[in-house]
């Protein structure tokens, strides 16, 4: 129970005024000489059972009455939620409001999205708690507004749905860093959320962080999570997974492959014993919604390239579905443009689109620094050989000296075979790595002391036998399984030497014996790898057995060239995306009517800023709808004060409400019950006849 | 009688006056030792014939029935009812819950304008008046005569009766029960705060001495409503321990002890052949002794 005048609670003690009353009655007593004391002592000692549950039943309603009328005029309210609001208006208030593309879903029946309801029940739930300031963080640019009065949660186009995920613990961070600096006194923040694992970042460190920096505060703050866990049923959602365009002899043809994710579908879990659920611990506790196997579903999915829209039926029968190279046919003389995917209307309409953008595939340019010309060869080889027959690849092995003369903004990938850059050389390959090139770098003859970025190689290790590959990461980066799911040959490989790597990285495949055969480092873009052997003959197998070779060589070279060309595939509110770019200066092509051009990085669509294409699209985890569990939630505001309530999107039923009337109610009753106890017995009729005789 | 002495405040002689228009009869054959209006057990010489009986040597010749003689040639004695005076002892409570009262008179002052109407009415028809005031044993006692100047003796004794002291209303009866010789009315004025089962010895007691008594209780108004509303501290009059109570939590149990007392008392009194009188002390004293004087007159003769 929480009241929005708690400071009328401190009248409770009133209710003792009934026993109060009954004291001083007592204490006003009259003394009288009295006769018939026989009638007296034999009536004390009669039984006074009834009697005395009357009296305790009277004093007991006016108690009630008068708690009745207190707790009427002290405003109490619904919903145990709030929890009591003691000391009255919160000074700060401060909403953090989650607008990423999952709060998009609606619930079966209703038009309102989550964000909608959340936003609504928070003015109407805000606006009755009131508050002194009132400052919006919402989850795109995690910066505090200053809001008029919760109202304005409705008009503002920064509170409507975006197609950034949230990060809800730089949303915080950034409510701590506005009480810090405001120094405000008692703070309310309020998250309205749907408490998505990608959103949430429950892992992350920054929680113990935030947590440990609120409690140091010392004027209190308060959380309040309103949160919309709910998953929606039977969603399914479009991503577009590649797009290429191939020319033929007389046309062109744009070959689209994307996948279709079905998600929460409660068909698939009602049809379930219940007992099953019950038994699985892990969709038990947490609302993790895995695919389920499903029923045949026909769904028609739109294509629209530039404008001209064509359409696809496929038929889904499992949780996912993937079209392989659908082929579109577009004019020959179109060699750039953009596309849009679209699938009919469902609980979520954010993940029902996917925009493309398309271009004639750039030039894959590699450049082979090495100084062993047995190791260059076939690098040079692996990287020429393009898969694609419409794109041939280029690489050209130079020395050490001949940097200066590299084109790097043609260059997609860098093979280093040759000691460590030295301080001028390690600039450029640096500027090369942060545009989005991609570098692997291969142990020299000798190596010398050089590093880059920290890592360093040290010692030839030799083994004529052969060392075995013992592991290596199959589930991503460069060495992952094929589309087919078919691994690679790594464990075939035969090293016969291997050069070892200290500094920090992060190991992709290892020798037996531990010593990392290739390693990542951590770059805030492109890549930087180090493999441990090169494929000369003498060192190792992988160019006999060219295929890991071949495959890893290919794999960076694509993601390198991803980063060239003018037109861009990119996530919404991904900064790292938009290095070097101005979404303010952006067209937009399509997308959303409702995004500010401010907002553009933000939105789905498709931009073009001069000759350049961007497509924005929502990140990949938005698909993947895992709820944090209750309990981690709780976890997470461990030590806080935190009071959580889950709505429904759609729900018109006010998150809390005034229930004076219900306690008027109450205190009436109560004077009713109690004239009703008071009330004196019928008089006898026969009043003492005067002198009867016996 | 009174002319030469200061008023009582008891008396009124107009009532009186009234009062003694009717007699005051006894229920039961009295022993007097003079003549008077009361049946006696004994044969004497009024006018009223009672039976022929057979003469026996020694018996007065004057009293032999001639007539009968005549025709029955046997020796017959004539005899008739004997009528004497009756003593009438007066019992008066003078406990001290006798100093109740609330509507402007005491139970004390009441049992004395009571007691002392039938104390006059009683010398003026020539009967003998006795007084024994009653608290915790017996305070002060007069024994029956029947002149006026005695009269005067039984009026002081009564106006100097003051109530206090605990009632030992039982053990006073029993006492009197045995000490009052001959057969006499016996008039008890009290509150009779006892329980009516401990009443019960004593009347039968008085009955098995061939006493006809009488029984005025007398009750305040007030304790038979008990119509308070402020909580009241109730201080015994006869010295017990104050009861502090709520009149409103205590009424109803009261009116069931009351009731109950009163019950007790009407059981007691019909198996004792008591002449009972409840009396509110709000009543005229004149309509109670008239009504008990008439009551009585319509009893009367049994010998």
């Amino acid at each position: 129970m929480s009241f929005l005048q708690p400071i009328l609670l401190a009248a409770l003690p009133l209710m003792a005024l009934p026993i109060l009353i009954h004291l001083i009655n007592q204490r006003r007593f009259q003394t009288i000489r009295w006769a018939a004391m026989m009638f007296l002592l034999a009536a004390n000692r009669m039984s006074r059972g009834y009697a005395k549950l009357r009296q305790w039943l009277i004093m007991f309603f006016r108690m009630l009455a008068i708690a009745g009328l207190i707790f009427a005029i002290s405003r109490p309210l619904a919903s145990g939620w709030l929890g009591i609001t003691a000391g009255g208006r919160a000074d700060t208030t401060i909403i953090l409001l989650d607008r990423s593309p999952s709060m998009r879903q609606q619930s079966p029946g209703t038009v309102a999205s989550k964000l909608e309801t959340g936003r609504q029940q928070l003015v109407n739930t805000l606006n009755m708690l009131g508050s002194s300031r009132w400052v919006l963080i919402e989850s795109t640019t995690n910066v505090a507004h200053d809001l008029e009065s919760p109202d304005a949660l409705l008009k503002l186009p920064s509170c409507e749905p975006a197609s950034a995920s949230a990060d809800l613990p730089a949303m915080l961070q950034a409510a701590r860093d506005y009480v810090q600096a405001n120094k405000s006194g008692r703070t309310e923040i309020w998250i309205c959320s749907d408490i998505r694992q990608n959103d949430w970042n429950a892992e992350s460190g920054r929680w113990q962080t935030l947590r440990d920096s609120f409690l140091e505060f010392a004027q209190g703050v308060r959380f309040h999570l309103l949160a919309y866990p709910q998953i929606a049923s039977g969603n399914t959602s479009v991503r577009v997974t590649e797009v290429r365009r191939v020319q033929t002899a007389d046309s062109a043809e744009l070959l689209v492959s994307l996948k279709l994710t079905r998600e929460g579908d409660t068909v698939g879990r009602i049809s379930n014993p219940s007992g099953t659920s019950a038994s699985n611990p892990s969709s038990k506790d947490g609302l993790e919604n895995r695919p389920t196997e499903v029923g045949k579903q026909t769904i028609p999915i739109h294509f629209e390239i530039e404008g001209a829209r064509s359409e696809v039926v496929v038929e889904m029968t499992a949780a996912q579905f993937e079209l392989k190279d659908h082929r579109i046919p577009i004019e020959r003389s179109r060699e750039r443009g953009w596309g849009k995917v679209s699938i009919q209307a469902d609980a979520n309409p954010a993940d029902n689109e996917f925009y493309f953008v398309f271009d004639q595939p750039t030039l894959r340019q590699t450049v082979v620094v090495a100084d062993d010309p047995q190791a260059a060869r076939p690098l040079q080889l692996s990287a020429e050989i393009s898969p694609d027959p419409n794109n041939r690849g280029t690489a050209e092995v130079i020395g050490v000296e001949q940097l200066g003369t590299v084109e790097w903004d043609k260059t997609s990938l860098l093979l280093w075979q040759a000691p460590l850059p030295d301080a001028d050389s390690t600039k450029t390959v640096q500027a090369f790595v942060d545009r989005g090139g991609q570098v692997i770098f291969f142990p020299p003859k000798s190596p010398g002391s050089d590093e880059f970025a920290g890592v360093k190689w040290q010692t030839w290790t030799e083994s004529p036998e052969g060392i075995p590959v013992e592991t290596w990461r199959g589930d991503q980066d460069l060495l992952a399984h094929t589309q087919s799911g078919a691994a690679l040959p790594v464990g075939q490989l035969e090293i016969r030497k291997f050069c070892g790597i200290t500094g920090e990285q992060t190991p992709l495949a290892s020798l037996k014996g531990g010593a990392p055969l290739l390693a990542r480092l951590t770059s805030n873009r492109g890549g930087v790898y180090f493999c441990a052997t090169t494929p000369a003959l003498g060192d190792s197998s992988l160019a006999t057995n060219g295929v890991v070779l071949y495959v890893m060589v290919q794999r960076a070279l694509a993601s390198g060239a991803a980063v060239l060309g003018n037109t861009r595939q990119l996530v919404a509110g991904d900064p790292s995306g938009f290095a070097g770019e101005n979404p303010a200066t952006w067209q937009k092509l399509a997308g959303s009517n409702d995004s500010l051009s401010t907002d553009f990085a933000f939105h789905a669509g498709v931009y073009n800023a001069g000759d350049k294409l961007f497509a924005v699209n929502r990140s990949l985890a938005e698909d993947h709808a895992t709820v944090l569990p209750d309990g981690r939630v709780t976890e997470l505001f461990k030590g806080l004060d935190f009071a959580r309530v889950d709505d429904q999107a759609g729900n018109i039923a006010a998150l809390i409400q005034e229930i004076w009337r219900l306690f008027l109610a109450c205190m009436m009753v109560a004077l009713i019950v109690e004239a009703a106890l008071c009330l004196p017995k019928i008089a006898p009729t026969a009043t003492t006849p005067a002198g009867v005789s016996a | 009688m009174l002319a030469d002495r200061q008023p009582r405040s008891f008396l009124d002689t107009s009532v009186l006056s009234r009062l003694a228009a009717v007699p005051l009869m006894s229920r039961r054959p009295m022993q007097g030792n003079v003549s008077g209006r009361h049946a006696s057990p004994h044969r004497g010489a009024s006018v009223e014939f009672a039976e022929y009986r057979k003469y026996v040597p020694g018996d007065d010749l004057r009293r032999l029935d001639w007539r009968a003689y005549g025709r029955s040639d046997r020796f017959y004695v004539k005899e008739f009812e004997a009528d004497t005076n009756l003593r009438c002892c007066l019992v008066v409570d003078t406990s001290g819950s006798m100093d109740f009262g609330s509507t402007g008179i005491t139970k004390i002052e009441y049992a004395r304008k009571i007691a002392g109407s039938l104390g006059y009415l009683a010398v003026q028809q020539g009967d003998a008046v006795g007084l024994t005031c009653v608290a915790n044993g017996i305070v002060r006692s007069v024994p029956p005569k029947r002149n006026a100047a005695h009269l005067m003796t039984v009026f002081d004794v009564l106006e100097q009766a003051k109530p206090q002291g605990e009632t030992q209303l039982v053990a006073v009866l029993h006492e009197l029960a045995e000490t009052i010789r001959q057969r006499a009315l016996i008039v008890i004025i009290s509150d009779f705060f006892v329980e009516p089962d401990l009443l019960r010895g004593c009347f039968q007691h008085l009955r098995f001495r061939k006493h006809d008594i009488s029984a005025f209780q007398l009750l305040d108004p007030q304790e038979l409503g008990f119509t308070f509303r402020r909580p009241m501290r109730f201080i015994d009059m006869e010295g017990g321990p104050a009861v502090f109570a709520e009149p409103n939590d205590i009424a109803d149990r009261y009116q069931k002890a009351l009731q109950e007392h009163l019950a007790g008392m009407k059981q007691v009194v019909l198996e004792s052949a008591i002449d009972y009188h409840k009396v509110s002390i709000d009543e005229n004293y004149e309509q109670v002794l008239m009504r008990f004087l008439v009551s009585r007159t319509q009893s009367k003769g049994v010998r």
